[in-house]
This record gives structure tokens, sequence and C-alpha cells, in this order.
């Protein structure tokens, strides 16, 4: 095998498919920073760019495009708090607060370097244990995935600030927002009111979007103008201090990508707010979580980047795509002729490790890349306030037009631009509203399927192992969070 | 406003609209044409959308964009088709039956009729496929349905979709073989089937011939039957529903493209050429064969029989379908 | 303690539980159970009432005085500061409204004027060039290198 990789290194190295690989990344970056056009609309329309190349060279420049975009959603939610994909949610709750702190610098420096030791830990796994862990991940089923969404959920406690209440108000809200839409029941509409519009219920990215974007901007007009970044651009480099502490985030955020991007169908946002959660947990002073941790970008982003990696394992080794962005991935391959799945590896062996050779050059030239570029788009912060707000309204709003060309996924993002206005004011937290929305239908979905599987048998989530463990875990924190909710609800209220 | 002013103004606009309107026939199109597909990117619609759309644009001189509007298993991408103005600048894949079962659907509310949509050309006809793991202990179609008899409603049988194609099919074989009832589980998506297939956790999938061709090929799945009057020649080797037993079970997924009601004749005309031509094109035959999926492409009166047809027949499994006990 | 949020708290509560009275109602007239299991009601109707319940638990709390956060930002800004976001806000809900009819770039050029003009911005030439800049240049990037159809208005712009 060592030596299928060597002749794949050497065939990744010419300068043809290193160009691919350079050109892929820089796209793959720059869709990300557009909001709103997605990692997967971005990828399926550069599909055709690729009929001109041979099929190994379209593979390397298709892949290294989707990771590109995975650190370029990164760079608009430091700078701007708008998330660029779902993937960069969590990303924003430290990495803005570290940027309006003028150490925007640092937040995408430590981000390029986490998703570097992610992306290629990650690889390296891939060399080494793909075909095993791939079949083991796939014993996760129906009801597997239903108890983890679950898990995740009861997780929403530490991500509450003050106000454990309110956390759990939040969560409920965007649980019961993600309700409108299809049903996984019937497939008739639940809260659609005859709105053709609303039928597959509120655009996830609208909505983030004017929650955490038109927000932040709506916040920041308010200050006098010239404010928005009150501290001087200070050094790029973490301190040593941020250092230490963002090793063992990368690290534990590696991990835990890592192990939910071999599990098809998780979705970028569950390993990367799980990594976030953790480290909060983890740490000795949780409370500087929220106002510019550099925990809270170094884990959310390695986090991201193993898990993008990762999720190639199912599709390399069993043809199963991931996510939307793979399944484009897979029908590029398609047009080309190649079939991934466990075939593959016997049949092409010098196309499959061409392609894992590309993608450990692929993280390099990601991190060569934008680490120098970091200083500018930092600077970028220091625009004169009109400009800076009036670009990135425009840039919004073309980004929730271009989602599905539609003039209601605009108006949702304004709406809700406002919604998190007030919420922010009001301290309600939003980060739950986000875990709710995103959880919402795949709890849902995975329950009606699991009882759908046992023809309506409950027993089916307490007879298998894997199913059980899930359960009790998230029993285990839901105790634990309400033994904590417990006192400050009895609690006399000061007057 | 004064009113002579007025009046030219509306007489000017008139005069405009009018021209437009003949203009567009003529020196159609002028700017570039929205090809809808109402499944998400990277699907098997989706890839014959591209192909087609790249060597079509050639023809007719102007970009033809793909354009994802998925969700509600379509229905969101045909509820937009159907409002968009008829002029031939936005075009759509209709996928029969599953825009059929929106329509005929009463919970889908679906705000528009079959008559919505002017078919222009057909491209894709894709059988219908039952397939199973390798190790699977089924070996034939008769296997399976003598199982589901035995033990009614314990085979878990996966479709792609509420009402999908696959959906129908498996009523059609319960129909065909009285006493044979099957737990159907509704995936979304040949992608999930393959997941929980592999993983064991479904016993048998109904989808098309295009999703797993290559695989069943290699030997890694096992194909039970290709509900066609012919074998596909992408699965050889696999017999069909009428040599297993079950002539009646017939059922495919058919891509074509559409555009909404009063799009103009000469406009449609120019569109059914360009695409025509793209289609017999070598390198679109090409693609589609690598990818698995069975061109057959109809256009004008022979289109708009299969139109009909397949709608009458997706209503009667509709209804069936709606009020079967075992859901 | 001084909380100058109180009032919105209360108002933002009680729309929140007038909202999850609404949707458990509705919810309830979807079906609560079938064949297999929970019906496509069950899960909002249970989630609407806990909705409700956790808003009245907050609404209690903040009314006995204990605020949700820290309560240090007045809800609506004052001055100069409001007739900002109140423009900010304007201007968005124009634009939508333009989009179509007026087309991606005309739209776009109006907005990003408008907004730098009431942003404070008294370079004429400046806003010129960065409106067109930013309006056209956007649209090109989109429409001819990433193909992404953006609104044409009627006047073909």
């Amino acid at each position: 095998m060592l030596q299928h990789l060597v002749s794949g290194f050497a065939a990744a190295l010419t300068p043809a498919y290193l160009a691919y690989a350079l050109v892929g990344c820089t796209l793959g970056t720059l869709i990300g920073v557009l909001p709103g056009l997605g990692p997967a609309a971005g990828t399926a329309i550069l599909i055709p760019l690729t009929f001109k190349l041979d099929p190994t060279g379209a593979i390397i420049m298709l892949s290294a495009i989707y990771y590109g975009a995975m650190y370029g959603g990164t760079i608009t939610s430091v700078l701007i708090n708008v998330p660029g994909e779902a993937a960069s949610v969590i990303t924003c709750i430290d990495g803005h607060q570290m940027a309006r702190q003028g150490r925007a610098g640092t937040a995408l420096g430590i981000a390029a370097i986490g998703s570097f030791v992610g992306g290629m830990v990650a690889t390296i796994a891939l060399v080494l244990v793909a075909p095993p862990l791939a079949r083991l991940a796939l014993s996760f089923g129906p009801p597997e995935f239903f108890a983890l969404m679950l898990f995740g959920l009861c997780l929403v406690s530490g991500l509450a600030g003050r106000s454990m209440l309110a956390a759990l108000l939040m969560t409920v809200l965007g649980l019961l927002l993600a309700m409108i839409g299809i049903d996984p029941v019937r497939g008739a509409p639940r809260f659609a009111f005859d709105i053709p519009d609303l039928y597959d219920g509120i655009g996830f990215i609208a909505v983030v979007m004017g929650l955490f974007g038109i927000s932040e901007i709506l916040l920041a007009a308010e200050a006098p103008v010239g404010e928005v970044v009150r501290a001087r651009l200070s050094s790029l480099l973490p301190s040593r201090e941020e250092w230490r502490r963002s090793v063992g985030a990368i690290l534990r955020g590696t991990g835990i990508g890592f192990a939910l991007g071999l599990i098809p169908g998780i979705g970028a946002i569950v390993p990367t707010f799980m990594a976030y959660i953790a480290e909060k947990r983890l740490s000795k002073t949780p409370e500087r979580f929220g106002k510019g941790a550099i925990e809270g970008v170094a884990a959310p982003e390695s986090a991201n980047n193993a898990y993008a990696n990762a999720a190639m394992i199912p599709f390399l080794t069993l043809g199963i795509p991931s996510s939307p962005t793979i399944a484009v991935l897979m029908g590029a391959f398609i047009i080309n002729g190649i079939t991934p799945g466990p075939f593959l590896f016997q049949e092409r062996p010098d196309l499959v490790w061409t392609v894992i050779a590309s993608f450990f050059i692929g993280n390099v030239i990601l991190l060569a890349l934008n680490l120098p570029l970091v200083g500018l788009w930092a600077k970028l912060l220091h625009l004169p306030f009109p400009y800076l707000c009036a670009g990135v309204l425009l840039f919004c709003v073309v980004g929730a037009y271009s989602l599905q060309q539609s003039i209601f996924d605009v108006w949702v993002m304004i709406a809700f631009g406002i919604i998190g206005y007030v919420f922010r004011k009001l301290d309600l937290p939003l980060a739950p509203l986000v875990l709710g929305l995103i959880l919402g239908p795949a709890i849902e979905k995975s329950m009606r399927t699991s009882l759908e599987m046992s023809a309506g048998d409950y027993s089916i989530f307490f007879t298998r192992p894997l199913c059980l463990g899930l359960l009790i875990a998230a029993a285990a924190v839901l105790a634990g969070a309400a033994l904590k909710l417990a006192p400050s609800v009895l609690r006399e209220p000061q007057l | 406003m004064k009113r002579p002013l007025a009046r030219v103004a509306v007489a000017a606009a008139a005069l405009l609209a009018a021209a437009g309107a003949i203009a567009q026939a003529d020196d159609f199109p002028s700017r570039p044409v929205q090809l809808m597909v109402a499944y998400p990117p990277g699907g098997s619609t989706d890839v014959g959308a591209r192909v087609v759309a790249a060597i079509a644009e050639k023809i007719l001189g102007k970009p033809m964009v793909v354009v994802n509007k998925a969700g509600a298993g379509g229905q969101v991408g045909w509820t937009d088709m159907a409002r968009q103005r008829p002029d031939g600048y936005f075009i759509g894949y209709v996928n029969l039956p599953a825009t059929n079962t929106v329509v005929l659907d009463p919970e889908r509310k679906a705000i528009f009729g079959i008559d919505a949509f002017v078919p222009i050309i057909n491209q894709v006809l894709d059988p219908g496929l039952v397939w199973v793991r390798a190790d699977s202990p089924y070996k034939t179609l008769k296997d399976l349905v003598d199982a589901a008899k035995k033990a009614p409603n314990t085979i878990r049988t996966a479709t792609t979709g509420i009402l999908s194609d696959d959906h129908l099919a498996i009523l059609m074989l319960e129909e065909a073989a009285p006493g044979a009832v099957f737990r159907i589980v509704h995936l979304e998506g040949g992608a999930a089937q393959l997941k929980e297939i592999m993983g064991g956790h479904v016993d048998v999938a109904f989808d098309n011939v295009g999703s797993v061709a290559p695989r069943v090929r290699s030997g890694e799945l096992r194909g039970l039957a290709v509900m066609d009057p012919q074998r596909s020649k992408f699965v050889p080797d696999v017999p069909t529903t009428k040599e297993a037993g079950y002539p009646s079970v017939i059922s495919n997924s058919t891509r074509g493209i559409a555009a909404p009601k009063g799009t103009p004749q000469p406009v449609l005309k120019k569109l059914e050429a360009a695409l025509r031509k793209a289609m017999e094109d070598p390198e679109h035959v090409q693609k589609m064969d690598a990818a698995g999926l069975a061109l057959k492409i109809m256009v004008g009166e022979e289109y708009a029989r299969y139109y009909r047809e397949t709608h009458a027949q997706a209503k009667k499994y509709t209804e069936w379908a709606k009020n079967r006990p075992h859901k | 303690m001084i909380l100058p949020n109180r009032r919105a708290e209360l108002v933002v509560l009680a729309c929140l539980c007038a909202l999850f009275g609404f949707m458990t109602v509705t919810a309830f007239g979807y079906s609560l159970r079938d064949a297999l299991g929970p019906g496509a009601g069950f899960f909002p109707f249970w989630l609407g009432t806990l909705g409700m319940v956790l808003s009245l638990a907050l609404f209690v709390q903040s009314w006995r005085g204990r605020a949700i956060g820290e309560g240090t930002q007045a809800l609506l800004p004052r001055g100069e500061g409001a007739r900002r976001v109140a423009a900010l806000v304007a201007g968005l809900v124009v634009v939508s409204l333009l989009l179509q009819p007026l087309g991606f770039r005309l739209a776009m050029l109006v907005f990003t004027a408008g907004l730098l003009l009431a942003l404070g911005v008294r370079r004429p030439v400046l806003i010129a060039i960065f409106a067109l800049a930013s309006s056209f240049g956007l649209f090109h990037v989109f429409y001819y290198w990433l193909q992404v159809p953006l609104p044409i208005g009627v006047l073909g712009i």
C-alpha cells in the first residue's frame, strides 16, 4: 500500500495536477467566501469546467474546490459574522468577537492551522484504516441517527449563557420553525398556509445569514460611525498562552470531526458544535467562550476540515455520499465514467491513490494560500463603516437570492435579521435556535423512518445496543442539565 | 399628467410590448435560458441536465444555465416553473410519475395541475429495478414475493421517497402477487438506500437502473428484476419482471423537459429542435451511457401521449397508496 | 437594578407565547397519531405547548424583576443610531421590493448609493464609483462567471 501511495504522490506532483489542485483550492475558497452560494451549488457549477480534463484531473480539481470552500466560509464568519454555509455557523460565535477585538488575523490564522491539522490527520487515517472503519460506520442506521441527533440536542445546555430557560426556549423555537414545510409522515405541507415558498420550509442559510450577519450590521450601525473595530489590529500570531490552549482544542476537534465524518448523512454543523461544546465543557474558564476564546475557533475549524476529509472515506470505499456536496462530486465521478465503491481501489488504484495524494497536497496548498492572505482579509475590517456596511449588505442580499433564485429567501433573511437584532438585545441566545433548526428535521425524519422499519414497534430504539447507548448518554446529559437548572428556577429573584 | 402625454405613453408602451412579443420568437434566445431541475445537484436528473445544457447552449448561441430548485420531492421546483412567464426563457425538467403524484395527492395541495406544463422533449427513461445486497437470501424476484406472502409486512422495502415511482411499483407488485405485503420504508434518494442496504437496516430496495447499474454489474449488488418489457443493456444479466412471472409490473421514471403553459409555439419548436440535436449528439450519448442513463428521446404527439398515460396510471396507484392499511 | 429592557422583554415573550399557542392549535388540526406512530401534528403540538410553558415561565421571572440577560443595552437606540438602523432596514426592504421590477443592477445601484448617503458619506464621486462598481461588478461575477441568474428588470438591465 505504501508503494501505491508513493506512486500516487509521484503522479500528483506533476505540474498539471498541481495546477488543478491550486485552481481548485482558490476557486473553492472564493466560493466559500461568497455567502449563499454553498459548496454544493458551487461545485456543481464548476463541473462543466472539468469536462475538458481527464478524469483524475477533474476529480483532483473538484475535491480541492470542496475542501477549499470549507475554509472560505470561515473568512466571512470571522470578519462580518456571516456564515457562508452551515459548517461555519459556530465559528461566528467566538471568531467574530475576536475580530471585534482587533484579532481577526489571529482568528483566521488559527482557523487555517486548525483546518490544516484536521485535514491532514483525516487523510492519513483515510490511508491507514479506511475500509474497516467505513464498514463499522455503516452500522449507524436510522435509529442510531435518531439517538445521536437527540444526544446532540441535549447538549444544547452546554451552549446556554446566563439563562438556561432562555436557551431551552430558543431551542424549542428552532425546532418548531424547522417543522414548517413538507412533513416526513404524509408528505403534506405543515404550517405552510398555502404559500408555496414555504413548502420546503424556511431556508436555513437565509435564516442564519439574517440572524447572525444582518443583525450584526444593524447592531454595529447603532454605535457612532467608525467604531466597528475598536482595538487596533494587534499581532497576527496567537500568544503563547493561546497556542497552548489551541493545541488541545485542535486535537480534540480533529478527533470529533473525523469520527463523525465517517457516518454518512450527519451534516457539517454537527461536528462543529459538538467540538465547540466539548471545549467549553472541558475548559477551566468556560465564561470566556462567546467573548473571543481562541479555542472557540480552533476546535470547530479543525472539526470542520477533519469532517470534510473523513467524509471522503465512505465515499471512496463504499461509494456512499455523505453530504450534498459529495453527492455532486459523485455525479462528477459518474459523468467521467468512474463509480466509487469497494471495487474502485482494485480496478483503478492509479486514480484513487493519485487523488488521495492530492488531498495531502491540497491541504498544504490551502494553508500556503490562506495564511499569508490573513493579514489582507483582516485589513478589510478597517474600511470606513458606510462602505463596509453597504458592501456587506449587498453581499448578503445577492447571496440570499442566489440560494434558490428567489426573493423569498431575501425576505426571510431580512425578517430574521430584525428578529436576531431584537433577540440579541435581550440576550436571548441564538445558537440554540440554530441547533433546533438543524436537528429538528433530522430527529423527526429518522424517528419516522425507524418506525417504518419496525412497523410501529418502539422497542427498536431499545433493542439495538448502539442506539440504546446513545439514548442513555442523552438522558445523562439531560439529567445533568436539570440538576443545574433547578436551583436557578427555585432561587428567589432579586428585586 | 397631461392627457396627450399619457396617451402617447400608453400607446408607446403597447407598441413596445407588441414588438417585444414578435421579436421574441424571431430572435429567441436573446439572453440566457434557465433549465430547472427540481432536485438537488448531483442527482441523476441533474447530471443529465448539465450534459444536455452544455451542448444545447452551443446550438442556441446563448448560455443554458441549470438551476436547482429542490425540495418537497420536486414540488418546490414545479410550483416555481408553473408560475414563470411563458416566454421560453425558463424551462425545466418534469419527472414522471413524480410530477403526476404531486398533482394527484390532495394532501400535497399542489397549486398547479398537470396541464400547467407543455411537454417539449423527453430525455431519459430509467426503468425500475429491484435490488438487494449480494449476500441476500433472495436470489430471484419469486423468492422475494414468496417470502412476502409467507410473512406479510415484515420485509423492509425501501423507496426513494413517498409516492415516488418506486413506491407505486411496490404496490403494483403487491397487486400482481396477492397476499404479498411489504413493509415499506421511505428513504430520501438512492444514496440513502445504498447506505441502509449495505448496513443491513433494510432488506430490499426499489429504485431505477441508472442509480445502481455499475454496482450490479460489478457484483457488489444483486438485481432481482428490471420492470421493463426488455432487459436493460446496463444490467444485461438481470431478468425482466415478465421473465420473472409478473408481466404487469412495468414501472419507470422518465426525465423530460417542459415549459410553462402558454409558451408560444415558435419558441417551443426552436427549443425542441435544439434540445433534440443536443441529445442526439455523440458526446451526449456517450456521457449518458457512461452514467447508466438510458436515452429515450420522445417529442410531439408521442411524448404527449406518454404524458397522459402515465398520469392515468399514477392516479390509480396514488389512490391505492393513500388507502393502504399498512401505509 | 435598572432594567431598561424589561418592557421589551415582556412584549417579546408575550409575542413568542402567542406564536407558540398559534402553532399548537394549528398542529392539533394535523393528525396527532397515525398507524405507525406520531402523526404529522404530534411533535409540533407538544413542542408548541412546551414553548408556551417556557415563555410564560420567563415572563413571570421577568415580571418579578429578573432579566434574562445583563440588560445593558436599550432595545431601541436613540437619535443618530436609530436613524441609521431605520435607514438600513428601510433600504433592505426597498431593495427587495425593487429587485425584480428594476433588475439587479439598477436596484443595487440605487440601494448602495442611498445607503451611503444615509450613512453620512458626502462625496458624490466616491459614492458613484463604489455603487456602480459593486452593483454592476457583483452582477457580472454572479451572472456570467457563476451562472447564477440574477433578475433583469423591465428596462432590460
